[in-house]
């Protein structure tokens, strides 16, 4: 049996929404025991709330806390602990379990562990070799930004990746969902390894302090650079174009709504191009030698590719221009994804079981990297509300069973969120016809064989 | 100096572009020597715009003295028998090496994960690809915009009406190093409990299709699958425009929704069909005309800063890299690191990913020039003569 890298590592995880909890799930993935603490009127968003998403079988059940697909994803493999942490007796228990523990992860606004006594400078002194990871929007200090709230969301735009972002000549745009959010989770998992290593070597603990601005400002560097140094701003939003290659750009293939990309990066790809779309005649145009003619040139080469991938389907038109040398592939989204055999070969997706017959096995993404000599798997779904509240309390911190009770009597802890409110569902037609989703494809089990 | 996370492992990166020198750049970040170990020629960031001045040296691409600073720099060309008998010497004695190759070249010149394992029995090799060493694509050729296709974002990026949309820059490369750098980092933690080798494989379109947390489960949870957004009647929490410049706005945080009414200054917008999020779908068009009309005369700098001070409100503005460059925030985390470069001179770079207490981001030394550190690595690392050193390079090997 191969050792985990994180076996034997203790992680209370406080935080909530994507970032640090994805973060923490794949600590689960890697061996660590993740313990995930929410409040009993202040569950994970992600449980219930406009980011879950839809529920198995679109129906919300009897705890529809315990059931959104996101949630699982996000929390795979974790424990559940619920405690009341504005009540003193609740923050008393996290204390506790923080002392236990090898990493302690939080995402609050810089006054609350302050207001705790959990910030560094007194967790230090508390528990010298405990590392603590904080992430913030715009990262703890005396900053102008410090204290304001921030998602990935509106993120996107101040950390200047929208700028750059958008159709042609277009005004800005979005892409994809709360992109620095995913860029925080890795700056994790990465800044842990560094801390897990330094903290072997030399006993210490140490606090890392992660602002999601500045991961999304480091990754436009080149942008920043022309500024910096040479006083221009080139971050023209060109779409789908590639700055410096020609063409590249994403085409309408056969089907309704199918689309596929690709780019040319050199004569002779260029050459393979025309040759596969039957275009032989243009790979000695003048208008078309040389990237800076094909650039020039981009919309009326656009137009031809298009009529050529329009008679082929989005699959074709990957092994077509692929066995000719070309980058090229289709746009997948997530039906593509979830049934690509690629994916499947690669241990990429993952069937995880669960002992709640309505959840049943369902189909969640693993890690993007494997490590040739161990063996790293999703642990389980995400954990019931309060499942380890009487493991933890009782079992691990040694309080009695009347003091148990007690605490479930005052809602320090629960298995239940205190907050009732009715879980909006919808007819997923309706969410198609509102243009909430693409479509939906009853056959989906079938498909993934679950 | 301090003591760093990485201060007794040695890299040798052989990558070019992106993905890999940022891998060990952030290594090196953390105290690992890392060798560039690059072709006659240079690698690729060497090629790559915007360069300082304007002027396409290979000294002076600004990306490049970004992303391999803090590491010494040799030239070996691989393709060579002797040159990959000294890469195999240098391997057995280093930790770590970095690489970025179509899956297969590297075996080509005998330099594959089993035959540097050979000579380096607890190596980690980091293999950056973009479909991975396995499966049915892996022989398949990549480049950022096909990660962004079958990675799963564009099929939801962009609007109905139009085509499928990417991320600007080069995000799924930078992603991947990130991936590529935690990865290796984790093998490293457990090599030190059990000694073992590693290959560790990062695939580009799994890293890009990582951060689909809503879009993947949807699918095997309901049936469901996201598209691209209507056109029409769905600005409100993507861009939108203002007086100079573009602006995004969210519910959520700390604002209620009448906070949201107050900052707006449209009372009307209190009324159940906006205040209601299910019903605001319903309205959105109507929603939109009357956020534009609030904003049309308010700047991007006004609005941040009532909106997150007074309001507590979730909100963005379209930042350029003008603003990013002297932005306070950022000075105040000391992202930004001044450098002295012998060919552009000072100037500063982004630099610090986050704070941290212990093993601190240190700036040792910029970017190396090409074959810098020839002769240091070839006579002190390799016991070649400097004689030899001047021979090798007139084989064409360094």
């Amino acid at each position: 049996m191969s050792r985990l890298p994180l076996e034997g590592i203790r992680i209370v995880d406080t935080s909530a929404i994507f970032a640090f909890p994805y973060a923490a799930g794949v600590m689960a993935d890697l061996g660590a025991e993740v313990i995930k603490v929410e409040g009993p009127s202040r569950v994970e968003p992600i449980r219930t709330g406009m980011l879950s998403g839809a529920y198995p079988e679109n129906d919300p059940g009897d705890d529809p806390w315990n059931r959104t697909p996101t949630f699982h994803v996000v929390n795979r493999g974790k424990k559940s602990l619920v405690l009341d942490l504005r009540n003193p007796k609740g923050l008393k228990v996290l204390k506790e379990l923080v002392l236990s523990a090898d990493v302690f992860l939080e995402n609050f606004t810089p006054r609350v562990t302050r207001n705790w006594g959990m910030d560094w400078p007194n967790l230090k002194e508390l528990k010298p070799d405990i590392i603590m990871m904080s992430n913030t929007g715009y990262g703890h200090g005396d900053g102008p930004y410090s204290d304001y709230p921030a998602v990935a969301t509106s993120q996107e735009a101040s950390h200047g990746l929208t700028h750059l972002t958008g159709y042609n000549g277009d005004i800005p745009s979005k892409v994809g969902q709360s992109y620095v959010d995913f860029v925080a989770s890795w700056t994790c998992l990465f800044a842990l390894s560094m801390a897990l290593r330094h903290r072997k070597k030399t006993g210490k603990g140490m606090w890392v302090d992660i602002g999601m601005y500045q991961l999304g400002a480091f990754h436009i560097g080149e942008f920043l650079m022309d500024w910096v140094a040479n006083g221009k701003d080139r971050s023209n939003r060109i779409g789908n174009r590639h700055p410096w290659f020609a063409p590249q750009g994403c085409y309408p293939c056969s089907g309704d709504n199918e689309w596929a990309v690709l780019s040319v990066r050199d004569d002779h790809e260029w050459e393979a191009l025309c040759n596969t779309i039957g275009r032989s005649d243009l790979v000695n145009d003048s208008k078309y030698i040389g990237h800076a003619n094909r650039l020039k040139n981009h919309d009326e080469l656009d137009q031809i590719i298009s009529e050529w991938t329009k008679k082929h389907d989005k699959w074709e038109v990957m092994e077509k221009l692929q066995n000719a040398g070309i980058p090229s592939g289709p746009v997948m989204d997530s039906r593509d994804m979830n049934t690509s055999k690629h994916y499947w070969d690669r241990g990429f997706m993952e069937k995880v079981e669960s002992d709640d017959p309505t959840l049943g096995t369902r189909v969640l993404m693993g890690r993007p990297w494997k490590l040739s000599n161990t063996p790293i798997s999703i642990k389980g779904p995400g954990p019931k509300l309060g499942e380890g509240n009487h493991r933890y309390i009782v079992g691990e911190l040694g309080y009695s069973e009347e003091e148990y009770q007690e605490l479930i009597d005052e809602t320090v802890t629960a298995d239940k969120p205190t907050d009732t409110r009715p879980i909006p569902t919808s007819n997923l037609d309706d969410m198609v016809a509102k243009g909430v989703y693409g479509y939906w494809d009853p056959e989906y089990r079938k498909k993934l064989g679950i | 100096m301090l003591p760093a996370a990485l201060d007794d492992i040695k890299i040798l990166d052989i990558s070019q572009g992106i993905s890999g020198s940022y891998c060990s750049k952030l290594l090196a970040d953390f105290g690992a020597e890392v060798i560039k170990v690059e072709p006659l020629g240079g690698e690729q960031l060497r090629t790559m715009g915007p360069f300082f001045d304007d002027d396409p040296n290979p000294e002076k691409s600004l990306i490049h003295i970004v992303l391999n600073n803090n590491k010494k720099g040799i030239t070996l060309n691989l393709e060579t028998t002797s040159g990959a008998r000294m890469f195999k010497k240098l391997v057995a004695q280093v930790d770590v090496v970095v690489e970025n190759y179509h899956p297969g070249y590297l075996k080509s010149l005998g330099l594959s994960f089993e035959d540097l394992e050979k000579v380096n029995p607890k190596i980690v090799m980091t293999s950056i690809t973009g479909f991975g060493q396995s499966g049915p694509y892996s022989d398949y050729k990549s480049e950022d915009i096909v990660a962004y296709a079958m990675g799963g974002v564009m099929a939801f990026s962009g609007t109905k009406d139009r085509e499928p949309l990417k991320h600007g820059g080069f995000q799924s490369q930078y992603e991947a190093g990130l991936n590529a750098a935690l990865s290796t980092g984790f093998a490293l933690f457990g090599r030190d409990f059990d000694g073992k080798s590693q290959h560790v494989d990062v695939s580009v379109q799994e890293v890009v299709n990582a951060s689909l947390v809503m879009n993947q489960p949807l699918f095997p949870f309901s049936g469901a699958v996201q598209g691209r957004r209507n056109p029409k009647g769905t600005m409100y929490t993507q861009i939108m425009p203002c007086a100079d410049g573009y602006f995004v706005s969210q519910t959520g945080a700390r604002a209620t929704w009448d906070d949201q009414v107050r900052f707006y200054g449209k009372p009307e917008l209190a009324e159940e069909r906006f205040a209601n999020p299910v019903q605001r779908l319903d309205h959105g068009e109507e929603f939109d005309s009357i956020l534009l009309d609030a904003t049309k005369d308010r700047t991007m700098k006004e609005m941040f800063k009532t909106a997150s001070e007074e309001f507590q409100m979730l909100f963005g503005i379209s930042q350029t890299p003008e603003d990013l460059s002297s932005c306070p925030q950022l000075e105040s985390r000391n992202f930004y690191q001044e450098i002295d470069h012998p060919v552009i001179g000072k100037t500063k770079i982004p630099f610090r990913l986050f704070n941290i207490t212990e093993s601190p981001f240190q700036h040792r030394n910029s970017a190396p020039l090409l074959g810098q550190h020839n002769e240091e690595i070839y006579t002190e690392n390799l016991g070649y003569s400097k004689e030899d050193v001047i021979r090798l390079r007139e084989l064409n090997i360094i």
